[in-house]
């Protein structure tokens, strides 16, 4: 009785806590719930008319580059022969994004060339298209930030040949047509690994972080510039969320209702454990922080229609237990227990294919997947902890004086299926034959 | 026990019925692949396709009952599931418009009847609307990003499959995957025959219906499974697999049946009291949770039962 008496003073405290964040934190909702920010992309090649082709492939590259720098839900469409439109949530960092969607990130290998007597620069055949990944690290010598490049198979070749080239001469390293670096090569480089320093004077983490998130992003096949900026409302039409929010609300109270008259006493207590459970899950999404657009909100309905079918199960459970004539404290017991395995088991699949979803999904189902497994962990806590806890603090260890109060009648005692036990399981429940 | 529920006797009854129920939505789904322009085997929306914006210069503001009823009288007149949004004019620019509202639709020609129609409706609503640009714009769910999802979606069902072979056996996991292609198909089968019978468009929000309809489907039949799985480690002796499994659907019943009513419950409101744009979307999640809640009890266990029987037969054969 003691501990579950800490349990539940414990469950009260993150009850507080998660309210405090609710109030403190503010929500992040998506461009098709709330709008957002409106950028026009223009495509202006130096040389070549705008293909479809290349346009194809510059929104790709956007794409690549706004799902990279973790602007969440965000939206790039085409418009006209060469135009590009970016939907940004109000929740990013206007700024940020616009200092990198215009960033073409070509990075090139050249190697020094006399011409008429003067040294210079000539371009090769390596380029930032021969990498498979950049990372940001720091020098062991001098701990400057550095950004170490790894070659594929053939950015791997080309740059052997091209160090063995040129042993003992310099070869220059630019980004965006800037020298970055021009290291003087004492040995070919067979590993299909370099490394940028910023010169002399280092780079700054800004500076070395930009780069290798635009490397990894890849560069834009054609340079393009932002010509128009404007904030737009919810795709989804302010009217339609205006709805559909009060209807959500209505809807949870139906469910709330039901579980009361058909489980009567613990449905009562599930309804506020489902109460609790969205007030930790709403803090949740507000303090990892997780950007809701509907396709989350579906998970997040998804995610009740789970924790209440967890309830369900364990009191449907617990009811045949009395039936079979249990004791008050060893139907819950053993109510809960049994329904454990197939709580535990459906919610981990879940959890499975969420894991999976996100790895590799497209940004409408990482929302879903997103919101469904955090929502779905939630549930197990708040199902087996929260209401269970309650059951106990409430029903003690009594016998079961009032059927009703669990929506049975006194002739349904003893009448139902039967369940065995192992004498371990006996023991665990509290079993007295 | 005293109300008996005899699913397995009449397991083939069953997979008939399965079997009508998917077959006009597949019947559905090969004629809109042969027939639309587009190929596929669903009417597709402006998120797959593209269409046509065309932006409004007002000199007020918008309010959400007006773009309500905006929207209403666009569907009226013809305009098929016009999306529409409000782009607040920064005021740097010294015009005296104050919103912009934005009307995406199907692609439309400059001058055309339609357009000529949209300007029509949003003159009736709005004082000298100006119609300051038309542009076509590009898919926001286009085909490589589909593709994605159905690759990210593919290895989830291996995971599945992985995971449940792990805890049960390779009959349920197999019974699982096909009891959610089978939810799966039929949702889509009823919106192919939504698009040829009503015009029906699906939008980029159906992927994200799919998703939380097969997660609910996998959900609903491991939990009948458990059961079977409970029972058989107490039963096994006594009764014969084919019982087991009555009795499992049938301790399992009550629960399934208040699950899929609760989700209802909820979903219900949102299709009749929510938002029209995300109608179609509910409707999509609506008819999901009901066949996941069949396929689960009718579908998915008869199957096994089905495959436990003639792995039965070949060994009973074996013996002999």
């Amino acid at each position: 009785m003691k501990n579950k008496l800490i349990l539940f003073w414990v469950i009260i405290t993150l009850v507080i806590t998660a309210t405090v964040v609710i109030f403190t934190k503010p929500t992040k909702l998506g461009l098709d719930l709330v709008g957002g920010s409106r950028l026009v992309l223009e495509a202006n090649p130096t040389n070549a008319q705008v293909t479809p082709d290349m346009m194809s492939s510059l929104q790709f590259a956007i794409e690549n580059r706004v799902n990279k720098l973790g602007v969440a839900e965000t939206v790039v469409q085409r418009s006209g022969d060469k135009r590009l439109i970016v939907e940004i949530p109000d929740v990013s960092d206007l700024e940020q994004a616009k200092a990198y969607l215009g960033e073409t990130a070509e990075l090139d290998f050249r190697k020094p060339v006399m011409k008429d007597g003067m040294p210079e620069w000539e371009a090769t055949d390596l380029t930032g298209k021969d990498l498979t990944r950049a990372n940001l690290s720091t020098n062991s010598q001098n701990g400057q930030w550095v950004v170490d490049l790894e070659f594929n198979g053939a950015g791997t070749k080309k740059f052997a040949d091209l160090t063995k080239q040129l042993v003992g001469q310099p070869m220059a390293i630019f980004f965006n047509g800037e020298l970055q670096s021009a290291p003087v090569i004492r040995e070919a480089i067979t590993g299909g690994r370099a490394q940028i320093s910023g010169g002399d004077s280092g780079f700054a983490y800004e500076e070395a972080k930009k780069m290798v998130d635009l490397l990894n992003a890849g560069a834009l096949p054609v340079p393009a510039k932002i010509v128009e900026e404007n904030t737009v409302g919810p795709t989804l039409g302010a009217d339609s969320i205006a709805k559909s929010k009060v209807a959500g609300a209505v809807g949870l109270g139906f469910v709330m209702l039901f579980m009361a008259l058909y489980y009567r006493a613990p449905g009562l207590i599930a309804d506020v454990a489902l109460i609790i459970y969205g007030i930790f899950l709403f803090a949740l999404f507000k303090a990892i922080p997780i950007t809701l657009t509907l396709a989350g909100i579906a998970g997040f309905i998804l995610s009740i229609g789970m924790a209440v079918d967890a309830n369900i199960l364990i009191f449907e459970r617990t009811k045949e237990e009395l039936k079979a004539g249990r004791t008050l404290f060893t139907a819950i017991n053993s109510g809960f227990d049994r329904a454990f395995t197939s709580i535990f088991d459906s919610n981990m699949t879940t959890i499975i294919t969420c894991a999976i979803l996100y790895c590799c999904g497209t940004s409408v189902v990482k929302g879903f997947a997103l919101t469904l497994a955090v929502g779905v962990i939630v549930s197990m806590f708040s199902a087996i902890t929260i209401t269970r806890n309650f059951m106990h603090l409430i029903f003690g260890t009594g016998k079961l004086v009032h059927p009703e109060w669990f929506g049975l009648k006194k002739s349904e005692i003893n009448e139902g299926f039967q369940s065995v036990e192992t004498s371990r399981e006996k023991a665990k429940f509290g079993i007295l034959d | 026990m005293k109300f008996k529920l005899d699913i397995v006797k009449y397991r083939f009854l069953f997979l008939l019925l399965s079997a009508i129920l998917l077959l006009p939505g597949i019947v559905a789904m090969i004629y809109s692949t042969v027939t639309y322009p587009t190929h596929t085997p669903l009417k597709v929306g402006i998120d797959y396709t593209g269409g046509t914006t065309l932006q409004y210069g007002l000199k007020e503001s918008i309010t959400n009952d007006k773009l309500a009823d905006v929207r209403a009288k666009l569907e009226q007149g013809g305009i098929e599931n016009p999306y529409l949004q409000i782009i607040n004019v920064n005021s740097q620019e010294s015009t005296d418009l104050k919103a912009i509202l934005s009307i995406r639709t199907k692609f439309i020609d400059e001058g055309s009847a339609d357009q000529n129609n949209i300007t029509n409706i949003v003159g009736q609503e709005f004082q000298s609307p100006e119609l300051v640009q038309v542009s076509s714009v590009g898919p926001t769910m286009g085909s490589e990003l589909f593709k994605n999802s159905l690759i990210a979606l593919s290895l989830a069902l291996l995971g599945i499959i992985a995971y449940l072979t792990f805890r049960f056996q390779f009959d349920y996991a197999l019974a699982a995957i096909l009891g959610l292609l089978h939810d799966a198909l039929f949702v889509i089968g009823m919106f192919s025959i939504f698009g040829l019978l009503y015009d029906v468009q699906i939008d980029g929000l159906f992927v994200t219906a799919l998703l939380t309809v097969i997660g609910f489907s996998v959900h609903d039949t491991i939990v009948v499974f458990d059961r079977v799985r409970e029972n058989l480690k107490y039963y096994s002796k006594k009764m014969t697999f084919s019982e087991i499994m009555n009795s499992s659907i049938q301790q399992t019943l009550a629960r399934s049946i208040n699950t899929s009513l609760t989700t209802l419950i909820t979903l219900t409101a949102l299709y009749f009291f929510g938002g029209v744009t995300t109608k179609d979307f509910v409707l999509a999640m609506i008819l999901g949770i009901a066949i996941g809640t069949y396929s689960s009890i009718f579908f998915c266990s008869v199957l096994v039962d089905i495959w436990e029987d003639k792995k039965k037969s070949t060994k009973t054969a074996a013996a002999a």
